[in-house]
């Protein structure tokens, strides 16, 4: 036997395989099946939406922006409109600053709720899908009720949000938020005790801090790897201040941390949401904006806390009605740039595991 | 004189095709032919019906767990819903890759196919019940489903990709390694039997439930719960269906097929999941004993139980990992049934049981 | 730390390597000089006060005269934060690889070369990765860049 002959083969994991959420190729190379090398290839989403906001005006980019990263489409339009009101100097008014909120935190819920089912259906428990997406439904009910959209919901804009939220929102999201509490109990009954969940998820795909450091990773990932960074704490946007919320952490950066460090913050989102509600004062909803208005010559750099992470614009104005450059990140791209690192010498099924449990999401990607 | 076949408490209904038979005067052996593909048929068209219908019901199990309705459009409840699948996988376009191996990549699927049926020669459905009381039945069973690997070995062969081999490499290593605690689990039974033949081991669990195997203590649970294991594992079915994991592997082996090839696999892997939990009836839950409905009615009952069961495990387990599923098969399952066994032939052999 | 006590201690501690760009009422943004880089960009991940650990971004910008490299830094323990820019020529620009400093700034820096044509030296590994890799239209990001399926949109 010792002279047996082996080869290495190269297998190529996507752009269609069910489980890279989306067009990612991973290119790997195998020895028998374990990785020995893994090189990711992107851009199979790639829809130029930097060159396209560069020929639209402020309020025309809003759109493109919901296509950025579309789980979280509603982060992405207050990332835009954040980097415009500051270019601008646009003051905002204090009823739709905590609307603002309201919606990040319930998107963020649902991208949340999104990870919970895909990352069960990836490790081959098909209900925990169906389950995720049904806790879902009711916060993209009350998107629908508010902006009359579900997915791509332009609804944060320049100054303002587009519209007010109608009277019945607000006893429904409470009623959401009560029903979102139960079944979370139901969801850490079926997964985090599994021994099955257990072994598959524990000690799989370690990120220890210092890497996630070097390589820019943020957001859940890196909380889970034990850094304590939060944007909404750390460079507190928007009126993130006046809350009262905690930044879980955990110590492993194991992908069984990072689902249940996710679950934690759906907690923490709630409680932000049910704060916003309480608070939410009367008066206008958005600042007097023109439509083609004209920036000053500068540039910022905005930033929020995504659900994957540091979602960021860098925008550059020449005193235009259009940005002289646009430029979008998003979390996703530093964790894709890590995954070669922590994802070698484990099994394709380990891999699998580590992608979805980083929650990666190609539009954000390739944009 | 003895007939070849018998059809136990349904001979009232069938009955009349042997006296057609003997009617027409052929000579013995021609008889025999004729009654033997007759008996095939029948087989062959009430396991169809089965799996078609367990397909449905699968679908209707899985939407129930999470909420769903599962099919619903086409007749009570969708209960046509597979009908009309497999007519639409029949009428499919076979999309075939140019770099298979042809002859492999053809018969890959009719073995699996022809492979779940020909476990059913000697699976008693009911009293009489049975198409041939072959002495050494349950052996038979055990070798001829062991043809599945052949197929899926075949499949993934022959399909030319990596995926597909991937997937028929672990099938392969998989139904071989839990092979061992199956066999292991289903000996104890046969120890206490004293015979191979079906008959003999759902006669030796006549009478009260009590008698029925898996109540025998200490060894009979164990036994039917390491076979439970080891069978869903053997059929393929989550937390063990690594070689399909359609989210590592894509679809595993059947990654090319499609069309009515695809179809043959996706029948063949239903009845398997019939065909152990028939087996596990016949051995552990007496067969088809049962008070006032008729024999059969009870093995299908029982049956769908067990099936029940598996399917309950699919909809609710996270996948295991390959290296931990021949873990778990070399370090738990094979020490554990070997215990199992050996205690038994010591009870045995003591005379201590009842 | 605020941005005046960050501009004050910049001022202090780099008054060689950054000058401090008049952008309006925003965070602050630092002109570096493309062959000093390298050596900034350390010494500010180094620095026991600042500790830029984070890189955030890096964009290219094409403005028509010039092309620009700008970097967003972040840190991870301070919460500060500092955007630094690189002015290059328009034509043959380069500039020096980050990723000694940060691994992260890897596939911004293959965006940079593949989108704007800015030469990245000591990259290691230039390669197409958003456009299609057999890409032979230039790069499509510059403003002078035009294709025929390519219309421009109307003065509103």
């Amino acid at each position: 036997m010792a002279d047996l002959r082996t080869e290495e083969f190269t297998v190529n994991m996507g752009p269609h395989h069910p489980s890279t959420h989306g067009v990612c190729r991973l290119v790997l190379t195998l020895n028998g099946e374990k990785i020995i090398k893994i090189e990711p290839v992107i851009g199979y989403l790639h829809r130029a939406l930097e060159k396209i906001c560069e020929n639209r005006t402020y309020a025309q980019c809003i759109p493109i922006m919901d296509r950025f990263e579309y789980v979280t489409a509603m982060s992405c339009n207050y990332l835009f409109s954040n980097a415009a009101e500051k270019l601008a100097g646009i003051e905002v008014p204090e009823r739709a600053e905590y609307l603002r909120v309201i919606m990040l935190e319930l998107n963020r819920i649902a991208s949340h709720l999104i990870f919970y089912g895909v990352t069960a259906m990836d490790i081959g428990a098909l209900t925990p899908f169906l389950y995720g997406l049904r806790e879902r439904e009711l916060i993209i009910d009350l998107f629908e009720m508010t902006c009359g959209q579900r997915l791509t919901y332009n609804y944060i804009r320049v100054g303002g949000v587009s519209r007010d939220i109608p009277a019945e929102f607000e006893p429904k999201c409470r009623e959401a938020i009560k029903i979102i509490r139960e079944k979370l109990i139901d969801y850490e009954g079926l997964l985090n005790e599994n021994p099955i969940w257990l072994v598959r998820n524990k000690g799989i795909g370690v990120l220890p801090p210092e890497l996630g450091i070097a390589y820019g990773v943020s957001g859940p990932v890196l909380r889970a790897s034990g850094v304590k960074y939060d944007i909404r704490k750390d460079d507190p946007y928007s009126i993130y201040d006046r809350f009262d919320f905690q930044i879980p952490t955990r110590e492993n950066g194991d992908c069984y941390d990072r689902y249940l460090l996710r679950l934690d913050e759906i907690k923490q989102s709630l409680n932000i949401v049910e704060q916003a509600l309480d608070a939410l004062p009367e008066g206008d909803i958005k600042a007097k904006v023109s439509p083609n208005f004209k920036p000053p010559a500068g540039e910022v750099y905005s930033r929020v806390e995504n659900s994957r992470g540091e979602l960021g614009v860098y925008i550059q104005s020449d005193g235009g009605k259009k940005p002289l450059r646009v430029k979008m990140r998003g979390g996703s791209y530093n964790q894709l740039q890590v995954l070669p690192h922590i994802g070698t010498n484990c099994l394709v099924a380990d891999l699998v595991a580590i992608f979805a449990s980083l929650d990666v999401i190609l539009p954000e990607v390739d944009r | 004189m003895s007939y070849p076949l018998a059809f136990g408490e349904l001979h009232g209904l069938f009955g009349w095709l042997y006296e057609l038979l003997e009617s027409t005067g052929l000579p013995q052996p021609w008889l025999d032919v004729v009654r033997y593909a007759m008996l095939g048929a029948m087989v062959f068209g009430v396991l169809s019906l089965l799996a078609l219908f367990l397909v449905w019901w699968e679908r209707k199990i899985a939407a129930h767990i999470q909420q769903r309705f599962g099919p619903m459009r086409h007749g009570w409840h969708g209960w046509y819903q597979t009908v009309v699948d497999a007519v639409k996988l029949l009428t499919k376009e076979d999309i075939l890759v140019d770099t298979r191996d042809k002859f492999v990549f053809f018969w890959a699927p009719v073995i699996c196919f022809v492979a779940a049926f020909l476990a059913y020669v000697s699976i008693p459905f009911g009293e009489g019940l049975i198409v041939s009381d072959l002495n050494i039945g349950i052996l038979y069973v055990i070798a001829i489903t062991t043809f599945t690997i052949l197929s899926l070995l075949m499949a993934g062969w022959g399909s030319n990709n990596k995926y597909a081999l991937l997937g028929g490499i672990r099938s392969a290593a998989q139904v071989i390694s839990y092979e061992i605690p199956m066999v292991a689990s289903i000996l104890v039974v046969v120890l206490f039997v004293g015979s191979l033949s079906m008959v003999d081991i759902v006669n030796s669990q006549s009478g009260w439930i009590t008698n029925w195997f898996v109540f025998r203590l200490p060894f009979g649970p164990i036994a039917f719960l390491t076979y439970i294991v080891a069978a869903t594992a053997e059929a393929n079915r989550t937390p063990f269906d690594i070689p399909e994991a359609e989210q590592e592997l894509v679809a595993g082996y059947n990654i090319e097929y499609s069309g009515m090839k695809f179809a043959m696999f996706f029948l063949a892997e239903f009845v398997n999941g019939f065909t152990v939990s028939a087996i596990a009836v016949t051995l552990f839950f007496g067969g088809w004993h049962g008070p006032f409905l008729p024999s059969w009615v009870w093995f299908l009952l029982k049956t769908f139980a067990v099936v029940f069961l598996l399917m309950m495990f699919r909809w609710t387990y996270p996948r295991l990992r390959v290296d931990q599923l021949m873990e778990f098969a070399w370090k738990f399952m094979v020490p554990v049934t070997f215990a199992n066994l050996i205690l038994a032939a010591w009870m045995k052999y003591a005379g201590w049981y009842w | 730390m605020t941005f005046d006590e960050l501009k004050e201690y910049l001022a202090a501690n780099f008054a060689d390597d950054l000058t401090l760009l008049d952008t309006g009422r925003h965070e602050p943004v630092y002109e570096v000089k493309a062959e000093k880089l390298v050596t900034v960009c350390r010494r500010l991940r180094e620095d026991e006060t600042l500790k830029f650990d984070f890189f955030c971004n890096l964009g290219g910008v094409d403005t028509g005269e010039r092309m620009e490299a700008v970097y967003s830094l972040a840190s991870y323990s301070k919460k500060i934060r500092v955007d630094l820019k690189v002015i290059l020529p328009h034509e043959k620009a380069e500039i020096d690889s980050v990723q000694e400093v940060w691994p992260a700034a890897n596939w911004y820096e293959r965006e940079l070369w593949e989108l704007y044509g800015v030469h990245v030296k000591n990259h290691g590994n230039l390669t197409r990765f958003l456009l299609p890799d057999d890409w032979d239209q230039g790069f499509p990001m510059r403003k002078d860049w035009d294709a025929p399926d390519f219309i421009r949109m109307p003065e509103l």
